[in-house]
């Protein structure tokens, strides 16, 4: 662990009224801040004075992009929280744009603080005292701990194997170019640089296409999982159209029309959700529903909150008792659907299960979606559900991880072209395999001792 | 009853290098030997320095006042560099020993020693009173009382001698084993495991068919291992190379079953960077042609050395293994390759000090700590010898940082990692090599070995000469401007410049030599070649060392934030059960040292970073 380079994280819980703050402390917090922020006339802040509030954007320098349009104020080292250098930048783009600018700001030279590293530095330059301190060494136990494992666990299997691959060719060179460092006279082959320097390009090549798809994959999953469950023709497709206000799932009076999970990512208030769209739970022969309804099932069993349909304009039936029965010890709000019909459903039984005051909506009509909305929000926040920013944390580690090993790799090649001798080339190899070593786990050190005596004949 | 304020136990490379150093540092030392005709004896190959580390070994050894460079820079065959164009971290030197010079010089260096005793004699008890080593019982009956005690026994603790199937107490062919100093160590609470090496056969000159054979090149160097200088430019002999034959591995595929890898006459771990022939043809049987290089072991004596047939086969076997191999068909072995197998000490029981963690005053050092190589030895003796003189002066004992070198990366991984086969440096053991260069070990150690006392007044006058040189040579690239008449330019076949150039700037371009330099800059050449090499790759290097610089300037913070010797880990409240037994265990001396000990989880390591970062701050 590193304690005086400069580090950037989220600082507030994600989500609350959509406004979020990156904070950044160390050396380098306030020439990041230049870097990327931009005044309302896309000018550069010639001064930026201490603890002033200044109003402006973030932008990606180098695509010329606005990310944001934000606040941000500077606090100079020793009088800020950690007592370094620290900007603090306040966003209101919700999660998927608060991740986009910490990014940037990692990007341009930070580092992504690890939990409750922030109160270590104030700590450590005196700012707190131990006490205060302690209270967030619990929080880095159960976080840090494992979070070389989560990196790797976040990570598809196909993607695992395509980095280990990238990692493996690398090793192979890296490890002819120790053998041939360490031990001279002992008639280990020569570098191929042109083939080295074609499958190092390559190689670069993968990894960016890999990072493009960190992207992809968390633009599907970030956000808390929300599942609407509810038998067949209850109107749950119905209801994830009016909540997302697009016409993302096929709706027909036809019971079991939706087969497999539909999902949309969404923002209620700046909360950012993953709306998840089931097949209705029935006991059915129809093979493709049944993997539906299993679909479903996992779907329940894995997300955060349920939203559970019902439909009021009919007596609760069997297969209505059959869902209720899925939802013991869930975080469950109750929906009950169709207002616009008459209302036939007898609410005693339902509330025999305990799952609280039911919503009133018709999702034909767009009554009461509102206020289903005021609703979610309140049992999210107040029900203490923490949003769980651990695969953003990791997936933003590999975004840094892929980042730094294909800037180390670029050098690389550069070296070669400009025949550097291979002590200094292994300088970018090393790095390179040490940032990819962050996400599989890899000891560059020992890897390469293994792989010297594993592939060549050495020693006298 | 004389008491002595350091014994030191072995004459080999780590126990001379010991004895030396605090009889320097000025305390009365007593070298015991089981015979003063083997002081300095090299076991093996008959050679310092060659994979690159170890010759860096050397040079901090001598920047630290170590005697083995200077020893060598007057008893070599040959001299050579190594990895020229490999690049300036891993650029090495390695000379061929004329090892009975070698030899003579180093027991004439012990002789010659105030304050060092030498003394032969079989030390067979560690004596020990109330947890501290207070000297040593001789198979004589005689004792030794000492303030301090160096262990630096090699290859003899409980050795056995291994050829083929057949297997026989000694310490190294034709010496004895140290039997009862095993077991005396073991009641003391030490505790010890078995690993295992092999030497190659020594064949006679005359039997070699030198038309068959080609002679490595010679070359004539200005500077050799020691910083103060080559003093002799000696007169050279050659090593000859060939090369083993597809008959060859047939022979020794047809025998495996003869060799004490397959016959399980050796159980000890054996150097996976020193394999036998038979392990190699073992492992890679698609390679027929191993490299061999014939190598003079001196001028008084026609024995040459074989390396790369390492063997402990029977002697049968390995007259026909010669017999396949290229010059040497006739060859006549004079010593027959063998292996040897002795006790070392379990990882974790003594401090990066070398002292033991639980005998007090009671340190070790060389082969016996887990290492293999006279350079490895030598250092950690050096580093041992330093520390019992310290400790009987009262003196704050010295830690040679993981950041500062070879040896330091060396005696950390020793103490932090542990090993479990022998050890032997290379420069990828360290995190930031381009960092250790051969050229820059004075700037790193030269003032430790002085404030030491381990390095001479008069060593000391000249070393500050070359520091100094190179301030002024630095300060000469960095002020000069380069002219602009066409013809350099022309020569490196680069567009003339729209600008002044300085020569540091120029230089950091790779297609510049110090060479391309010298005819237009002749007054360079005035410099001795380690400045020149040190001030070069400073400037040179600098976008590679700026790169990590910070990363290691951390790292080295880190080394000087110091953990008492008997710190109570559980003040640390929350450390993990897991953590407080690992560092219990470890009992490190820096937060360097602790943050690096492998298992310790992230958490734990937060803490004993709050907690010591933080007292140190406030101290
Ligand atoms: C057969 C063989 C093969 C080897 N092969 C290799 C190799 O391939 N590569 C490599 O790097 N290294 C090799 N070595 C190891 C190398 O020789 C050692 O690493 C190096 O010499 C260790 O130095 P040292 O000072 O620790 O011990 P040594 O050089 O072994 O010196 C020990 C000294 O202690 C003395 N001594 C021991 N016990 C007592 C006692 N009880 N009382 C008094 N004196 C005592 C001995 O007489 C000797 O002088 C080999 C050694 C041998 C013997
Ligand atoms: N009147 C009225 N009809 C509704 C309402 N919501 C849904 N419907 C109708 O009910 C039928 C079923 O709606 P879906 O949204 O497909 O129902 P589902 O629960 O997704 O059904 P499956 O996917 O088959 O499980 C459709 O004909 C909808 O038009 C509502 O609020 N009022
Ligand atoms: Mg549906």
């Amino acid at each position: 662990m590193n304690f005086t380079d400069t580090i950037a994280a989220i600082a507030t819980p994600i989500g609350e009224g959509g406004i979020g703050i990156i904070r950044i402390s160390g050396p380098k917090a306030l020439s990041i801040g230049r870097h990327i922020l931009r005044t309302p006339k896309s000018g550069l802040f010639s001064t930026i004075e201490p603890r002033r509030v200044y109003y402006g954007y973030v932008v990606d320098p180098e695509q010329e992009v606005t990310l944001d349009e934000v606040l941000f104020f500077y606090a100079p080292k020793p009088r800020s929280f950690t007592a370094e250098d620290v900007i603090e930048i306040q966003a209101h783009g919700g999660t998927l744009v608060l991740s986009k600018i910490l990014q940037q700001v990692l990007r341009s030279g930070a580092r992504l603080a690890e939990p409750g590293e922030f109160t270590m530095r104030a700590f450590i330059n005196g700012r707190i005292d131990l006490v205060q301190a302690e209270s967030v060494i619990d929080l880095i136990r159960a976080k840090t701990d494992k979070a070389h494992q989560l990196a790797l666990s976040q990570l598809n299997g196909r993607a695992t194997r395509y980095l280990q691959q990238i990692e493996s060719n690398l090793y192979q060179i890296l490890v002819n170019m120790e053998a041939l460092l360490d031990f001279p006279e002992e008639g280990i082959p020569d570098l191929e640089k042109a083939r080295i320097q074609t499958e190092i390009s390559q190689i670069i090549e993968k990894l960016q296409q890999m990072l493009a798809t960190v992207d992809e994959g968390r633009k599907i999953r970030e956000g808390i999982q929300i599942t609407i469950v509810g038998r067949p023709n209850v109107g749950k497709s119905s209801l994830l159209n009016a909540l997302s206000q697009e016409e993302k799932a096929i709706v027909t009076d036809i019971p079991g029309t939706t087969r497999d999970i539909v999902d949309v990512q969404l923002q209620l208030r700046g909360i950012p959700i993953v709306l998840n769209d089931t097949a209705g739970l029935r006991e059915t022969d129809n093979p493709i529903e049944q993997i539906g309804i299993q679909r479903a099932e996992q779907s329940l069993e894995q997300s955060q909150f349920i939203l559970a349909v019902f439909d009021i304009s009919q007596p609760l039936n069997d297969e209505d008792r059959f869902v209720l029965q899925r939802l013991e010890g869930k975080k469950v709000l109750v929906v009950l659907n169709k207002a616009d019909l008459q209302h036939r459903l007898s609410l005693d039984e339902l509330s025999g299960y305990h799952l609280g005051d039911p919503v009133l909506v018709s999702s034909l009509t767009g009554e009461g979606i509102e206020r289903l909305e005021q609703r979610l929000v309140e049992e999210i926040g107040v029900g203490n559900l923490q949003v769980d920013d651990r695969p953003m944390l990791s997936r933003l580690r590999h975004r840094n991880a892929l980042e730094t090993a294909i800037e180390a790799l670029q050098s690389f090649n550069f070296g070669l072209e400009q025949h550097q001798s291979e002590d200094l080339l292994a300088v970018d190899l090393r790095s390179a395999l040490s940032a990819i070593g962050e996400i599989t786990g890899k000891n560059v050190n020992e890897e390469v001792l293994h792989g010297i005596f594993a592939s060549f004949c050495i020693g006298k | 009853m004389q008491q002595y304020e350091v014994i030191v136990v072995g004459g080999g490379h780590a126990g001379c290098e010991a004895a030396l150093a605090a009889a320097r540092i000025g305390v009365q030392t007593l070298l015991i030997t089981m015979s003063p005709d083997t002081i300095g004896a090299m076991s093996c190959n008959p050679a310092i320095g060659g994979p690159a580390a170890k010759s860096h070994l050397i040079r901090e050894l001598d920047a630290l006042g170590g005697a083995m460079g200077q020893i060598i820079d007057r008893s070599y065959l040959n001299i050579r560099t190594l990895n020229e164009t490999r690049g300036p971290a891993v650029a090495a030197l390695r000379a061929q020993a004329d090892k009975r010079l070698y030899q003579a010089e180093m027991t004439l260096a012990i002789e010659r020693q105030p304050n060092l005793q030498l003394k032969q004699g079989l030390v067979t008890e560690i004596l020990v009173e109330q947890g501290r080593a207070i000297g040593v019982g001789l198979k004589s009956g005689r004792k030794y009382f000492g303030k301090t005690i160096i262990l630096a026994t090699g290859t003899f603790l409980g050795g056995q001698i291994v050829m083929g199937d057949v297997k026989y107490s000694g310490g190294r062919q034709g010496e004895p084993a140290a039997i009862e100093l095993s077991e005396s160590l073991k009641r003391i609470g030490l505790e010890l495991r078995r690993f295992q090496t092999a030497t190659p056969p020594r064949i006679s000159c005359r039997s070699i068919d030198f038309t068959r054979l080609s002679p490595q090149p010679l070359q004539r160097l200005e500077w050799g291992f020691s910083w103060n200088g080559l003093k002799e430019i000696r007169e050279q002999m050659p090593c000859w190379v060939t090369t083993t034959t597809r008959k060859t591995v047939e022979v020794i595929q047809s025998n495996l079953h003869l060799s004490p890898i397959r016959n399980g006459a050796v159980s000890g771990k054996g150097p996976r960077f020193c394999p036998s022939i038979d392990r190699k043809v073992l492992k890679f049987p698609d390679k027929t042609d191993h490299l061999i290089f014939i190598e003079p072991e001196g001028r008084s004596t026609e024995e040459m050395y074989l390396l790369g047939l390492t063997t402990a086969m029977p002697e049968s076997v390995q007259e026909q293994i010669l017999a396949t191999i290229p010059g040497l068909e006739h060859a006549e072995i004079i010593r027959p390759g063998y292996a040897v197998e002795y006790d070392c000490l379990v990882p974790f029981q003594f401090y990066p000090t070398l002292e033991s963690k639980r005998v007090a005053n009671l340190f070790t050092a060389g082969q016996l700590n887990g290492t293999s190589g006279y350079e490895e030895a030598a250092v950690q003796g050096l580093v041992a010898g330093i520390n019992a003189a310290r400790k009987v002066l009262g003196q704050k004992p010295l830690v040679i940082n993981r950041s500062s070198s070879y040896i330091g990366v060396l005696i950390d991984d020793l103490a932090t990692k542990g090993t479990d086969e022998p050890y032997r440096m290379m420069t990828s053991l360290a995190e930031y090599r381009i960092f250790y260069r051969l050229d820059n070990a004075l700037h790193r150690l030269g003032e430790i070995g002085y404030q030491c006392g381990t390095v001479s007044e008069s060593d000391w006058r000249f070393r500050q000469g070359l520091l100094n040189a190179a301030n002024e040579l630095e300060q000469f690239y960095q002020t000069t401007k380069v002219r602009m008449d066409a013809s350099l330019w022309t020569e490196l076949k680069l567009p003339p410049p729209n600008r002044g150039y300085r020569l540091n700037e120029l230089i950091i371009r790779p297609e510049i030599t110090e060479e391309s330099l010298l005819t237009y800059y002749p007054e360079i050449a005035k410099y001795p070649l380690p400045v020149r090499q040190y001030v070069w790759n400073e400037l040179k290097l600098e976008g590679y060392l700026n790169r990590q610089r910070s990363d290691y300037e951390e790292v080295s913070r880190l080394e000087q934030i110091e953990i008492p010797l008997h710190f109570e880990y559980n003040r640390i409240s929350k450390l993990s059960q897991e953590g407080l037994a690992l560092l219990n265990h470890i009992k490190p001396l820096s937060l360097g040292q602790a943050l690096r000990i492998p298992g310790l989880s992230e958490g734990d390591r937060a803490l004993l970073y709050i907690y010591f970062n933080n007292s140190q701050g406030a101290a």
